[in-house]
């Protein structure tokens, strides 16, 4: 049966899509495209954009040292933070969703830090937490260990960010915790009688079926630490510092754009910046298909 | 569990990565009012102040008028500058840098004063050498409203508690009598408080370091600093910390981008801090003790390391909705005797004597210290370089990145020097 794309039963969801498609059509397809015609070009704000056809590619790829050490950067983060936050998350989902009384609080307060996280304030209180004579240190000491300051060390600070970023569990959290709703008990009962340990039933119940939102919210996890600034701009000075250990692709797009005021070769970096994120989703999607079963899909 | 649609998610990609992606060329045209003229400055609490005051004191005087204050720190004022720039509605005034003048002007987005010269804009008496800086291809450009130079300010109580090993003339000395000093103040001080901030991630004090070998870094848009001399400053400092002079690498490279208020002098964990001479005032306000001001140690029969240069200049931008105006609140600026008593030495040492001499009976102790200082290396300062090439800025985030590296020991210091330099060459080279 062939479907449009607007047929009653999609209706609903364009019409919540509404707000956004305005957004998106109104306010940033003009940038976007403005940007995909200057990354063709040579241009610093004041003097008339120059076309230079493909040559911001052509040394983006060839000879540009600071792009490879911030997909270098980029990439350790992503690979450490995304697994790190969303076991998390999933840990402190199960524990909730096994009945606690004033769930609704619980659920606020681990939820405040995915809002906090993001903001200048707690970027700021991280590099205090961290620094020589931070609380870190301070507890240290107490077992008799003299730590450095971790922020300004380039062989440490990442993970100082990669904390950061486990500690703003609380999006994944929600979902997590509504899948887990979405679980019959039926399984875990017929489970119990059959003698499954809770390890058994974790792994052949609760993540199978919860695979879907898994999924969910590892692209989401996914691209959102690709897309990580405000706290790691705060935390490195703004230009990635101490000695490129935090360069971020995007701290390092916004220093070539809004330090060095070369938009052209910024906005090329932003579109490999979209490629890869792509190509990390399209790998996700390709492979969901091994890992992620959709109960109401029965073949 | 609804299925996620692969479409649907490529343009969600879409979408929150475009909102990465770089600026739009649109902007809007300031709407011309005759009257109302912007004035666009990078400050600090004390200078917001003082320049607010002096825009109330011109609206006052000249009925009519009305000048809007914009104002935001010196990071995010090129962006915004470069951003109002291309959108074609800079303010009619703007605060200017010498590093930055001649790529304006060069773009076009500045206008040339001498036209108003004896009409609004009166500057006969001012000192020559001070606009010189502020000239480009002959015309003037940008009024210098106050000149600095590099300083050593120091803790005078630390200094002097620390005795006789730890005197020494803040005019003269060199950098055996800074490792002399350094020591003796790390000594008698508390643990954990030393000598002096270690600047081997400033590129200022490297680039005057440089001149004392007799070497500008810059020499046109070429790189003409050595890979030798910066071993030799980078050895130097090494031997600073070794020795125990100043703090330890891990916590001077905590400190990197950090504000005036955590600088070693003001938070009390050295006896001294490198910064520009019209920053004494402001970093008097902050510190317990008195400080005072030395110039940067010299090296043994070498060449002057220290400049005078315009701290900070105000120019008339290309998108001026009334110049008449505009440089009439100029010079009132420069000229106008409760205006520069509103804004002191704040900014550097004014270029009109008539104004020095009528500030003076009012000077603050620590606006004497600076006026005293000033007069003092006249004959100690070498001549201005030309403004640094295109890059420039860049090549200064490259010498912080790889001297951390060389700080904490994670590149030898040959390495890093001869990397920095090739780096240098590199950048000024896309540069161009």
């Amino acid at each position: 049966m062939k479907k449009s794309a607007f047929n009653s039963k999609n209706r609903p969801a364009y019409v919540f899509l509404l707000p956004w498609l305005i957004g998106f059509f109104c306010l940033a397809l003009g940038p976007i495209l403005v940007s995909l015609f200057l990354s063709f070009t040579k241009y610093d704000m004041v003097s008339d954009p120059r076309w230079v056809g493909l040559a911001q590619y052509e040394y983006l790829f060839t000879r540009d040292a600071r792009f490879v050490k911030s997909l270098q950067v980029t990439l350790t983060y992503v690979v450490l933070s995304v697994p790190a936050k969303l076991v998390f998350a999933l840990m402190i989902a199960m524990v909730l969703d096994k009945g606690i009384r004033n769930i609704g609080i619980y659920r606020a307060i681990y939820y405040l830090p995915s809002l906090l996280g993001a903001s200048i304030a707690i970027a700021i209180l991280w590099r205090n937490i961290f620094d020589h004579s931070g609380v870190v240190n301070t507890i240290l000491l107490y077992f008799g260990i003299e730590g450095p300051n971790w922020i300004a060390n380039p062989k440490t600070s990442l993970y100082t960010l990669v904390i950061l970023a486990m500690w703003q569990f609380g999006s994944p959290m929600l979902i997590f915790l509504a899948g887990l709703r979405g679980i019959s008990s039926e399984y875990y009962e017929a489970a119990e009688i059959d003698g499954a340990s809770k390890k058994r039933q974790f792994f052949a119940i609760t993540l199978p079926l919860l695979a879907p939102v898994v999924f969910f919210n590892l692209i989401l996890q996914t691209i959102e630490s690709f897309k990580t600034f405000s706290s790691a701009f705060i935390i490195s000075n703004g230009n990635g510092a101490p000695a490129d250990s935090l360069l971020f692709f995007t701290i390092y797009l916004f220093n070539e754009a809004f330090k060095f005021f070369r938009m052209g070769y910024a906005s090329a970096l932003a579109w490999v910046l979209l490629v890869i994120i792509s190509i990390f989703t399209a790998i996700s999607f390709f492979t969901s298909k091994y890992w992620v079963y959709y109960e109401n899909e029965r073949d | 569990m609804t299925k996620i649609n692969r479409r649907s998610f490529m343009k969600t990609a879409a979408a929150t990565t475009g909102s990465v992606a770089a600026a739009s060329l649109m902007g809007t045209t300031a709407f011309a009012q005759e009257m109302r003229i912007r004035h666009f400055w990078w400050g600090n609490p004390s200078r917001d102040e003082r320049t607010f005051n002096v825009i109330d004191l011109f609206e006052a005087n000249h009925s009519g008028a009305e000048v809007v204050g914009e104002t935001v720190g010196w990071g995010d004022y090129w962006t915004k500058m470069a951003t109002q720039t291309a959108g074609g509605n800079m303010a009619d005034l703007v605060q200017m840098d010498y590093r930055y003048l001649f790529e304006y002007v060069r773009r076009g987005a500045l206008l040339p004063l001498d036209d108003y010269f004896g009409s609004t804009l009166h500057l006969d008496d001012f000192d020559a050498s001070a606009l010189a800086g502020g000239m480009v291809d002959g015309k003037l450009y940008a009024l210098n409203i106050g000149s600095n130079s590099q300083v050593c300010i120091f803790n005078t109580r630390m200094v002097e508690e620390a005795g006789a090993d730890a005197e020494f003339d803040p005019i003269n000395w060199t950098h055996d009598d800074l490792m002399r000093v350094g020591k003796a103040i790390s000594a008698s001080t508390p643990d954990g408080v030393f000598g002096t901030d270690d600047v081997s991630l400033q590129a200022v004090s490297w680039e005057l370091w440089s001149r004392q070998n007799g070497r500008n870094f810059y020499n046109g848009d070429q790189v003409n600093g050595t890979a030798e001399d910066l071993i030799s400053f980078w050895e130097f400092w090494k031997e600073m910390r070794d020795s125990g002079a100043c703090p330890s690498a891990d916590v001077t490279v905590g400190l990197l981008g950090s504000s005036m208020a955590d600088a070693g002098l003001v938070t009390q964990k050295t006896a001294m801090s490198y910064m520009w001479s019209n920053q004494i005032v402001g970093v008097q306000s902050l510190s317990q003790d008195i400080v005072g001001a030395a110039m940067h140690a010299h090296k043994v029969g070498g060449e002057a390391g220290q400049f005078i240069k315009p701290s900070m200049f105000m120019a008339l931008t290309r998108d001026s909705v009334n110049p008449e105006l505009a440089t009439t609140y100029m010079n009132d600026w420069v000229n106008d005797p409760a205006a520069t008593a509103i804004l002191g030495l704040e900014r550097g040492i004014p270029a009109s004597p008539t104004v020095r001499a009528a500030l003076e009976p009012n000077f603050s102790p620590a606006e004497k210290v600076s006026v005293d200082y000033f007069t003092a290396i006249q004959d100690h300062v070498g001549e201005l370089p030309e403004p640094p090439p295109k890059g420039a800025g860049e090549v200064q985030d490259a010498f912080e990145r790889i001297a951390t590296n060389v700080v904490l020991g994670n590149v030898s210091i040959e390495d890093g020097a001869n990397a920095y330099i090739t780096e240098a060459e590199n950048i000024l080279f896309r540069a161009q």
